[in-house]
């Protein structure tokens, strides 16, 4: 493949290159030493005129490859793009004009060696080849008919896309529809509103796009965005459905109250939760449960459970507003009744903060404290925060208790699914990134578990019952919630082409609920889309290589099916990997980890990182130039690189980077043959690990971590310092230190000194 | 500040809050209170009060009635409206702790007449109503003398050294007291706000 390739060198002379280094210094290497078919300098690459030439030579056919030694391969994506060319770019304006002095000897040695990686790389790859035969559904599957799943079937289908719902009682609609108001999200947000259940489901019901299966619970799911096969089981009897991409809006439970007993539950028929003041408003004016009686004086009892370690220990985000609802509607039904709010914190954002000055309005009164204890005589004891001393409420005739929203993320009315030990492994994984994963390493075994918690495997059946390498479960980040980067990546789970929306995402109110479920719904849409046309989904957007297996050198060790974020490889019955191209993200987290390097993409490869590496000119040991090579992460770290470039951080030009697509498709091979090469130190650099990690592939980075600490018995084979390898986690913010964090390393590469294997 | 915590237990009664919500003037408005603090940070005399504004309204809240209407605070406000015009939420402070003293008189839980402040107060209201001003002189020395005549005559020995000054500086005048013109029409104003006070105690419905 490689000898077809005609690489054409365009090296760009503006923004001050030209100025700063020799660029006819580049044009000899590129058309000497490393034998490009053509070289040609601009004034400035990027205007008409520079474009029209590249175009041109593209055309005519005389080249192949265009190498463009000029800025970002982040800027300038639009102008570089041609038809019937890979383009591969060389930054020489970011990572070397402005961030090292002009005119200097080792800003000139990094400009040459940035052009002679890029033609390297050039010659390493080929354009990318779409895996996109067969047939592709269009159908989007909703899981869950209560309001999540009844706007996102509205809104797939006004977007022109069947639907299929799936429900498991025997109607819509449902915790909604046994609310009678529900919060305001119309100006002027003070009064409970209509529920809007009702219309909605009237709506879905006429709609001739969606298929609604209630009594229907998912039997199993397999295959791969654009072809899942679905088996959906409707009052026993199972059908298959071919299904382009699902959205899981099972909604919420609320909270067992049986476990506050601290608060009274049960110890009186008058403590109740908010879920059964929402039946007892439902039927009538409110009257107790004990004596029939219509209460006078009652108290709510906020976060009942909720921001509570030995209970839920996140805030569920609606209970303030529905006490408020409650209360509302209490007063509004008769004045004379006195109710009494005790919050430990009022979480009424936006305009949820109208709410509570109708409320206080009406009378309401907002109390600030701790609850000590409910007790049987309905006795509120509150330590109050603002009075600093404990107020005893008497004289209560009910006491509210508001609980938290717990998600459905699996289905507790159904028996848990048996796993064998492995798969109990697996969940575990899936669950917490924190918690152990057996990690190719190539020297010596797996290093002993970590000492993390382990979460129980979840309560009841999986919701889709995946039938995955993996296992059937979504994967779960903390406190049930599918994982989700909720600001990064909303909607988004490890299983591509399923989407989460509604509260078992996070807990969200009615209002939130519908712009979530037409988020969901955009994701699936584009998935659908994607898949079909062989395109990778976010983050590698459009992306069409895919991981290639060699199944001649597979030793069938299976690091590649444990180690996908997301699921997509599984296993033949004769244990060989086979990828599901739809599920993959393209992180190349499993290149990463095979042991035989027999996994890579058309244009990027574990060899073409290492050719990249080598490619440099390594300076001899007398000469007192070290030579660093950073693997930089294209999502956080490149962009970080980047960054210190326009604000003109200067750092030491000992350093070489390359970007790679995650610090999981690093292979341990590149930092050994680096060190060999002569490379006085290596840093992988790239996003927060951890369960606040900011990693676009989850644990790309966790695991870089992982296999760095295994290198160490690898280097002490080669007679080398652990420091020679080390990690960096870096943030776009981080701009402003990442030169210092660089300098720092090569001060400790100093001390350490040169890498003996220079020049042999 | 030397006033003793209210006692707790048996000392709250929940129907407090709506009847200071009900009957007091402003009380509605207290409803919005939301606890910020910034009355009891704007008070010039904050520090001779047992609790501040917002301690206190908050102690409403609790039903907490008799150490409410016991306590200083009520009745050391000077009438700045610094917390009034500073509330962010339209609460009229001066108002409702004014209106929560007269209820303290009201329901008995002080003798005005052993209040520093009620003596003055009444003092005060006495030279107002007499001759539609507050003479100064005849003020100090009614408030001083309200306490029986021995504890007058030190009150106001104590202070000559401060009335010479005034008079030398003619800060104080020696004639006799100023008087506004138709002090008949006052009365009738006055007499007119006394009926509308006694239309008193209103109810909910009233104060919407």
């Amino acid at each position: 493949m490689a000898s077809e390739n005609k690489i054409g060198v365009y090296l760009c002379k503006g923004c001050g290159i030209g100025e700063a280094i020799d660029v006819d210094n580049l044009q000899t290497i590129a058309s000497d030493e490393l034998k490009a078919s053509l070289t040609k300098q601009h004034d400035h690459l990027c205007g008409t005129d520079g474009v029209k030439t590249i175009t041109e030579d593209v055309k005519s056919g005389d080249v192949t490859q265009a190498v463009i030694a000029a800025c970002s391969q982040r800027v300038m994506t639009d102008r570089f793009h041609f038809n019937g060319a890979q383009v591969i770019r060389a930054n020489l304006r970011e990572q070397v004009i402005w961030c090292h002095p002009p005119g200097d000897e080792d800003t000139q040695m990094l400009a040459d060696d940035q052009v002679r990686m890029a033609i390297t790389q050039a010659t390493k790859t080929s354009p990318p080849e779409a895996d996109s035969d067969g047939e592709f559904s269009e159908t989007v599957m909703v899981v869950g008919g209560g309001y999540a799943g009844l706007n996102a079937a509205r809104e797939a289908s006004r977007t022109g896309y069947p639907v299929v719902l799936v429900e498991r009682s025997e109607q819509l609609g449902g915790w909604t529809r046994k609310w009678p108001k529900v919060m305001p999200h119309r100006s002027p947000y003070r009064n409970p509103q209509d529920n809007p259940i009702e219309e909605l489901i009237s709506k879905v019901e006429a709609d001739d796009r969606i298929r609604v299966m209630t009594n229907t619970v998912v039997g199993k799911t397999s295959g791969q965005p654009g072809r899942f096969s679905v088996d959906l089981s409707q009052n026993g009897t199972t059908a298959t459905a071919t299904i382009g991409a699902i959205v899981v809006a099972t909604g919420w439970r609320p909270y067992d109250a049986g476990k506050l007993r601290h608060l009274g539950y049960g110890a009186s028929p008058d403590i109740v939760t908010n879920v059964e003041m929402e039946e007892l408003l439902g039927s009538g004016p409110v009257k107790r449960k004990s004596d029939g009686k219509a209460p006078k004086t009652v108290a709510f009892v906020l976060c009942a459970g909720s921001r509570d370690p030995e209970h839920l220990p996140y805030c569920s985000s609606v209970c303030c507003g529905v006490s408020i609802k409650q209360a509302l509607q209490l007063t509004q039904a008769d004045s004379e009744v006195m109710v009494y709010i005790i919050f430990d914190e009022l979480r009424t954002p936006g305009t949820a903060e109208e709410f509570y000055r109708a409320a206080q309005d009406a009378g309401v009164i907002f109390m600030k404290g701790k609850v000590k204890s409910v007790g049987a005589d309905l006795t509120v004891t509150v330590d109050d925060a603002l009075l600093g001393e404990e107020v005893p409420l008497q004289g209560l005739d009910m006491v509210v208790l508001a609980t938290g929203m717990v998600p459905n993320s699996t289905n507790v009315d159904q028996p848990s699914p048996e796993l064998d030990e492995e798969q109990t492994v697996l969940l575990k994984n899936d669950i917490n990134p924190l918690s152990p994963f057996p990690v190719a390493g190539y020297a010596g075994d797996a290093p002993d578990p970590k000492e993390a918690a382990d979460p129980p495997p979840p309560e009841g059946a999986s919701i889709l019952n995946l039938q995955y390498r993996q296992g059937p479960h979504i994967p779960i980040l903390a406190d049930g919630f599918a994982d989700s980067h909720y600001i990064c990546f909303p909607y988004e789970t490890r299983r591509t082409g399923i989407y989460t929306c509604g509260p078992v995402r996070r807990p969200m109110d009615l209002s939130e609920t519908g712009d979530d479920a037409a988020g969901a719904v955009l994701k699936a849409i584009q998935a659908i889309q994607g898949v079909a046309a062989g395109r990778a989904l976010h983050p590698r957007v459009g992306d069409l290589s895919f991981p290639k297996i060699g199944l001649d050198p597979c030793t069938k060790c299976r690091r590649c099916t444990v180690e996908c974020p997301f699921g997509a490889i599984d296993e033949t019955e004769d244990d060989f990997p086979i990828v599901n191209t739809g599920r993959c993200r393209r992180c190349g987290t499993c290149m990463g980890a095979c042991p035989v390097r027999t996994i890579s993409f058309d244009n990027y490869s574990v060899e073409m990182l290492t050719s990249m590496a080598k490619a440099i000119e390594i300076p001899d040991e007398f000469d007192e130039k070290p030579r660093v090579l950073i693997l930089a992460c294209e999502n956080d770290a490149y962009p970080a690189l980047d960054m210190a470039g326009i604000n003109r951080h200067q750092y030491s030009a000992f350093v070489r980077i390359i970007p790679v697509r995650c610090l999981g498709s690093v292979s341990l091979v590149c930092a050994s043959d680096a060190l060999s090469a002569g490379y006085d130190g290596i840093i992988l650099m790239g996003c927060k690990s951890g369960d606040d990690y900011q990693c676009h592939f989850i644990k790309g980075s966790a695991i870089a971590k992982e296999r760095i600490s295994k290198i160490e018995e690898t280097l002490q084979s080669m007679m080398l310092e652990a420091e020679r390898v080390t990690t960096m986690e870096v943030s776009i913010a981080d701009s402003g230190r990442i030169g210092g964090m660089i300098d720092d390393y090569l001060a400790t590469i100093d001390e350490i000194g040169l890498n003996p294997f220079k020049g042999m | 500040m030397a006033a003793a915590a209210p006692e707790p237990q048996g000392k709250y009664d929940l129907g407090f809050a709506r009847q200071v919500y009900g009957n007091i003037d402003g009380g509605d408005k207290l409803a919005m209170c939301m606890q910020c603090g910034v009355c009891s940070g704007s008070c010039p005399i904050g520090e001779t009060m047992d609790y501040g504004p917002r301690k206190l309204f908050m102690m409403v809240r609790a039903g907490m009635k008799e150490a409410v209407l016991k306590s200083n605070t009520i009745w050391n406000c000077v009438s700045c409206y610094n917390c009034v015009v500073r509330c962010p939420r339209q609460v009229p402070v001066t108002y409702i702790l004014h209106d929560l003293a007269a209820m303290a008189v009201r329901e008995g839980y002080v003798e005005a007449r052993k209040s520093d402040n009620a003596r003055f107060a009444k003092a005060f209201w006495w030279s107002t109503r007499k001759y539609g001003r507050s003479d100064e002189r005849l003020i100090t020395a009614k408030y001083y003398f309200s306490g029986g005549l021995i504890d007058g005559t030190r009150k106001g020995m104590a202070n000559m050294k401060i009335a010479m000054a005034m008079i030398k500086a003619k800060r104080m005048h020696l004639g006799a007291p100023h008087k506004i013109k138709k002090r008949g029409e006052l009365k009738e104003i006055l007499a007119k706000a006394k009926e509308i006070q006694e239309r008193q105690p209103a109810t909910p419905e009233d104060v919407k």
